[in-house]
């Protein structure tokens, strides 16, 4: 850059600008001053090192809170880390073949994919059949905001909430079930049949206003003209829903089964604060499991290796939901076939 | 950029100024912050052994420590009460409460990775102190220091209930005290006399003998009334409650010692042959779970369940202490704290005298097949305060002070008469006012439970303890879940202590 005073007078590099006069200057005038320079370069290509260096930060950011901790845990998973002064040992795989025998950890998996599918089941469909009922009725905006107020609530909030509604000595929820004659004396949570379903409940009262809210998203975008066009042909209410609403909400659709699929394998917030696990671990699913030997036994290396097949599985099904995603039938709308 | 009166008072500032004023503000808060982070500080006037006893109180004046610990009620009334403290030493400190599975957590995190947030511990027994004992600092060397001040009654053995100090304070090897008794838990019966006098001619006229408590109450007893009062309540008498509930919900720990009492009760049985459980110890060697006494124990166990309030599963420490509480079981082993919440006539149908408090019952003789001693098995979790050998010398000195002033008799004396404290020394009870508060009326309620727990339950041969291991807390789980198991008819008592055994053992690498 060349700075120049006004009035003759020359200034640092006056001399430069002269003789750089075939080339685009740019003058700007600014009170007294004349400032000029040089502009950019603006139709060649920067280097790849240009576009590197831009992202050097980032990827600096992102390899400290990502890969470091990733590659951690592998390491981690491949020794005895434990509570204990000693420095850490390597322990031939122990920690990977004790998963072979370790029941918790297998029963822990069977749980996690029972719990995972009541809830998606339980959610999405009243999570559909609440948008439908909602979508253009007449207190619309009113009716979301009330049923939107749970998923406001902190997780451990909503655990609490309902460890009391469902206590068996005060809980008005357990009163109302007891003097409807569906339950006895014995409260939901403490009977290893049933605490599963009574975290299922809490987890779908929490979580399917999310759903709700992405589907009625989605039918917001479903063209009135196909509607009407399939009513002229003759179909009803029910015919119209499977015909017409289900493939145009269907990307929508997977959007939500993509977020709760993976809240159910990472919030343990419900069961922590409801029955920690239990009863006789009919409330263990794997990432409690994982919490219990990561944190409570302080096994850090067996912990990590749980939490790297957690996390194989969840990125293996992420994957695949993301492929169905992208498939040609997920993005092909009515109109287009 | 907006308009600027000519005579306006105030000056332009500058894009450079603005700079530099920003810069300087940022820099004030990071170093704010970075001394907030810290968060202790630590000064120091020296004092020496022939100081006066004021000067080694205040030699660490203006220190700042932080005490994080279970919320129990010494630590609610300490932290309501602080100024005694500060006025004696002019150090500030900072308690932290929570539940025990989040204090162990924290503390845990802390101790491992030896950041030393935490200067004071609270050091559960076998929760907290058994995994993590090695990083806790060894207070003999304060206790012999004589530049530091000392508990008048003294901080040794003899100062405590008996064997008070070497549970919370001793772990695996003699002569390293790790923690002084803070406070206690202790076992005993809490059962409904005004139930039992109502309905002991009853009982009497179906077992033929008489429905009351005392030492020589025995397990198969407890079964007896447990299976009576459920009788009459499903015989349609809906005002009177069931006899007995269990601990048997999420906070493993006391599921675990709900059916060790049990067990030690009926034969002095252990989880480990030749381990003084006192003391603890690094490698119990295989476990006897699955022995002819342990799988009889588990049957009657499950046997009792099957007598109790029907939501025993779900009924925690404090979930049935509650139930107690609201009328609904008759008798409940639980711990002396909870005395004074039984009291409480605003909350509690169960007082105003309706309550009385025995020893924990009776081993039964026709229950014990490994030859042993019946005993009024009583276990306990003794807290004690332990000072995080992360924390630089000055500070564990510090912290020192604290520790013996949050356990010195006055301190005990006064969460006793605020909050309902649990003493561990022995000096508490010589108080004149606290053995008149051993009777009703009361003002201490707990006071009410010394007998069975101070004059008793705590001695040898009735005390048990429970495995003191650094895997203690993985072994809280497997005992509870497999207990958990078969008292739900998933498994039968001899599969559940079997499972326990393979577990346990393969916890241990045999």
């Amino acid at each position: 850059m060349a700075v120049t005073t006004a009035g003759g007078g020359r200034g640092i590099g006056g001399g430069a600008s002269a003789a750089a006069g075939k080339q685009h200057l740019l003058e700007m005038r600014e009170g007294a001053r004349v400032i000029s320079h040089t502009p950019a370069r603006l139709n060649t290509a920067p280097s790849r090192a240009y576009y590197f260096y831009l992202m050097l930060p980032a990827i600096i950011v992102l390899a400290c809170i990502t890969l470091y901790p990733f590659f951690w845990l592998v390491w981690m998973s491949l020794h005895d880390v434990d509570v204990g002064a000693a420095a850490d040992k390597w322990n031939d795989f122990a920690n990977w073949i004790r998963l072979g025998r370790d029941r918790k950890f297998q029963d822990g998996w069977w749980l996690l994919l029972q719990y995972s599918a009541m809830c998606m089941v339980l959610q999405i469909g009243l999570g559909v059949l609440l948008a439908v009922i909602l979508n253009g009725s007449r207190h619309e905006k009113l009716l979301v905001t009330i049923f939107l107020m749970p998923m406001m609530m902190a997780p451990v909030v909503a655990g609490l909430v309902w460890y009391y509604l469902y206590n068996s000595t005060f809980g008005w929820y357990h009163w109302l079930m007891q003097s409807a004659g569906i339950l006895g004396e014995r409260s939901i949570l403490g009977d290893p049949s049933t605490a599963m379903l009574g975290i299922v409940i809490v987890d779908t009262w929490q979580w399917t206003p999310l759903i709700t809210l992405i589907v009625l998203a989605g039918l917001k975008r479903v063209p009135r003209d196909q509607l009407e066009a399939n009513m002229v042909d003759g179909a009803g209410e029910i015919r119209n829903f499977f015909q017409i609403t289900l493939p145009n909400i269907y990307p929508f659709l997977l959007i939500a089964i993509l977020l709760r699929f993976m809240d159910n394998f990472r919030f343990i917030d419900h069961i922590l604060v409801l029955t920690g696990g239990g009863p006789a671990d009919s409330t263990k699913i794997l990432p409690t499991y994982l919490f219990d030997v990561s944190f409570q036994f302080f096994k850090l290396g067996r912990g990590a290796a749980i939490a790297l097949t957690l996390l194989a599985v969840t990125i293996v099904l992420g994957l695949i939901l993301v492929r169905v995603f992208q498939s040609p039938t997920a993005q092909t709308r009515p109109e287009d076939s | 950029m907006f308009y600027t009166p000519k005579n306006a008072l105030f000056r332009r500032v500058g894009r450079r100024k603005f700079l530099e004023l920003g810069g300087g503000a940022a820099t004030a808060l990071g170093a704010g912050s970075i001394a907030v982070g810290l968060n202790s500080v630590v000064t120091r006037r020296p004092a020496y052994a022939q100081s006066s006893e004021e000067a080694k109180w205040r030699q660490f004046e203006g220190t700042k420590l932080v005490f994080m610990s279970e919320n129990t009620p010494p630590s609610f009334a300490i932290r309501e009460n602080l100024q005694p403290f500060y006025d004696l030493t002019g150090i500030e400190v900072e308690i932290l409460t929570d539940d025990l599975p989040v204090v162990q957590q924290k503390v845990g995190i802390d101790l491992r990775g030896g950041s030393a947030d935490f200067h004071l511990n609270y050091v559960q027994d076998k929760p907290i102190g058994a995994p993590f004992a090695d990083f806790y600092v060894d207070l003999t060397k304060f206790m012999a220091d004589d530049t530091l001040p000392q508990d008048p009654d003294g901080s040794g053995e003899d100062a405590w209930f008996e064997n008070f100090l070497t549970a919370c304070g001793v772990y695996y090897d003699e002569g390293r005290i790790v923690a002084f008794p803070y406070d206690c838990a202790v076992a005993c019966t809490f059962y409904r006399q005004d139930l039992f006098e109502q309905l002991s001619k009853d009982f009497e006229a179906e077992h033929g003998y008489r429905m009351e408590f005392n030492a020589d109450t025995t397990w198969q007893n407890v079964q007896d009334f447990a299976a009576f009062f459920k009788k009459l309540r499903e015989g349609g008498r809906e005002d009177i409650p069931y006899g007995y509930a269990q601990h048997q919900g999420s906070f493993a720990w006391t599921t675990q010692l709900d059916i060790q009492r049990l067990l030690f009760a009926n034969g002095r049985w252990t989880d480990f042959e030749g381990v003084d459980d006192k003391l603890g110890s690094r490698e119990p060697g295989p476990t006897r779970w699955g022995d002819e006494q342990s799988v009889l124990i588990m049957q009657k166990f499950k046997d009792q369940a099957d007598v109790s309030h029907p939501d025993n599963l779900a009924n925690g420490t404090l979930e049935l202490n509650t139930v107690y509480q609201a009328g609904q079981i008759a008798m409940q082993v639980q711990y002396h704290e909870f005395a004074a919440s039984i009291e409480d006539e605003s909350t509690s149908r169960a007082a105003g005298g309706k309550t009385g408090y025995g020893v924990c019952p009776l081993g039964a003789k026709e229950w014990i097949v490994n030859g042993g001693e019946a005993v009024n098995g009583t276990n306990c979790g003794i807290g004690g305060i332990g000072i995080n050998a992360g924390a630089s010398e000055e500070l564990q000195r510090a912290a020192y002070l604290f520790a013996i002033w949050s356990t010195s008799k006055n301190t005990q004396f006064s969460v006793l008469k605020g909050v309902g404290g649990t003493p561990t020394r022995k000096a508490v009870l010589e108080i004149p006012e606290v053995q008149a508060a051993r009777q009703r009326p009361t003002n201490m309620p707990n006071a009410l439970t010394f007998e069975p727990v101070y004059d008793y339950g705590i001695r040898d041969p009735h005390f048990v303890l429970g495995p003191k291991i650094p895997e203690a807390n993985e072994y809280h789980k497997i005992l509870a879940t497999e207990v958990q198991r078969c008292i739900s008819g998933q498994t039968s008592a001899e599969e559940a202590c079997e499972e326990i055994r393979w577990q346990l053992d393969d916890m241990h690498g045999h």
